[in-house]
């Protein structure tokens, strides 16, 4: 099959005159760069790519017999052109350290296609190497991180894996699936799959490590009275009793539900007291609130104590 | 590398339902990251590699996966371990950083 010819001195950025101490400095300066642990998260996976090419490039150029080997090719391609592998190449030197994938033009080269043309052992020496590490984001729900739960996860090309959302994960958590990564080449064993947990916001709960704050509004004289209100909580609706004289910043502690811990028990929840003025009072209400005024006992021209 | 295996020999089935690991233990820990028990035990004795807590033999996924960068930056650039984690744990700043910046940009 025809691939497209790699350009390896262009890789590293050299001229086919490099010397071998040339060969390694570009190698070095450009890994240091590349390197997809030296990225943040967002752009590992476009360094891999590079980094993947540049190892290529010097595992090629740094061998004195694979070099020769290319260079004798190189004279008749360009980099991009399609590339017709000649055929009985391809002998499978065991000392490679390969970790990763190769491309398809470095195996149609170097025969070192073990895992998809199975031809390992045939060049005398058995290669196989561990799979890839997958690194995925899974975004998870206040009620996934409370009731736990299964989700069907999808990677790109392959068969869907469904999760286990384990009690008492949080936001950042991160799930190892042994075997679920990268398949292995040559027998060797498949890398392994982790999942970043994500903990998508909710409109109504935060979530501040074990426990879940909410706000909850009052009527002013809910909070100067007292009361006994009908509550929306995780669990269900709750009847919470309001103090007479509750402050708006006050924050109730409904213990026990909160997010549940990977042990027993559980956090708690937590309602922040806000205080919520009528914008539209009716008629009476204006009434009452002016007789209130009249007979409050803080000045009416000075900030509330 | 999505191809499978086309081995007589070796069939690999995997049910397809998994649980999750968030702790490892430190044999499970040295096999996923290649290494052996004695080499992780030192990593743990210089401080490089932390358990759940102090004097565990449990260690976190997270863990797992800073072991294994840091692995593969004494592999591939030649860094010793310790400057290797902290390689890591500096990246790891970058990206909270980053998050954090993202974050307060996305506020209106």
């Amino acid at each position: 099959m025809a691939v497209k010819f790699r350009d390896y001195y262009e890789v590293l950025g050299l001229p086919r005159t490099a010397t071998v101490d040339e060969i390694k400095r570009a190698y070095r300066q450009l890994a240091r760069k590349h390197h997809p642990d030296l990225q943040p998260a967002a752009e590992r996976v476009k360094a891999a790519e590079r980094f993947k090419e540049i190892n290529e490039a010097h595992e090629v150029l740094s061998d004195p017999v694979k070099r020769a080997r290319y260079d004798a090719l190189g004279q008749q391609w360009k980099g991009g052109d399609d590339f017709q592998p000649a055929s009985g190449g391809g002998k499978a030197p065991a000392e490679w350290d390969a970790s990763g994938d190769v491309s398809e033009f470095f195996a149609s080269l170097f025969g070192r296609d073990v895992g998809r043309t199975g031809r390992a052992g045939r060049g005398g020496a058995r290669i196989s190497f561990p799979g890839n590490d997958v690194e995925a984001e899974l975004p998870v729900t206040l009620d996934e991180l409370l009731r736990g739960g299964k989700r069907r996860i999808s990677l790109d090309g392959r068969q869907d894996v469904e999760v286990t959302i384990p009690l008492g994960v949080r936001d950042q958590t991160v799930l190892r699936l042994a075997g679920q990564g990268g398949a292995g080449m040559g027998g060797g064993p498949p890398g392994d799959l982790y999942l970043h947990i994500r903990v998508v916001g909710h409109p109504r709960y935060r979530v501040a490590g074990d426990d879940i704050e909410m706000d909850l509004s009052l009527a002013p004289w809910q909070a100067v009275l007292g009361a006994a209100v009908q509550v929306e909580t995780p669990d269900g609706p709750v009847t919470l009793t309001i103090r007479p004289g509750t402050q708006a910043g006050r924050r109730l502690r409904l213990r026990d539900r909160g997010l549940p811990l990977s042990g027993n028990g559980r956090g708690d929840l937590y309602a922040l007291i806000r205080i919520v003025v009528p914008e539209h009072p009716t008629a009476a209400e204006r009434a009452a609130y002016e007789t209130l005024k009249r007979e409050s006992s803080s000045p009416a021209d000075r900030p509330a104590q | 590398m999505t191809t499978p295996i086309r081995s007589p020999l070796k069939i690999v089935v995997y049910d397809n339902s998994h649980q999750g690991e968030v702790c490892l233990s430190s044999h499970v820990l040295a096999e996923a990251a290649g290494i052996t028990p004695t080499r992780l035990a030192r990593l743990v004795r210089l401080g490089l590699i932390e358990p759940i807590h102090p004097g565990s033999d449990e260690f976190t996924a997270a863990e797992a996966l800073r072991l294994k960068r840091m692995l593969r930056l004494h592999r591939d650039l030649g860094v010793n371990l310790t400057g290797a984690a902290i390689i890591v744990d500096l990246v790891a700043r970058l990206e909270s950083l980053e998050a954090q910046l993202a974050a307060l940009r996305g506020r209106p």
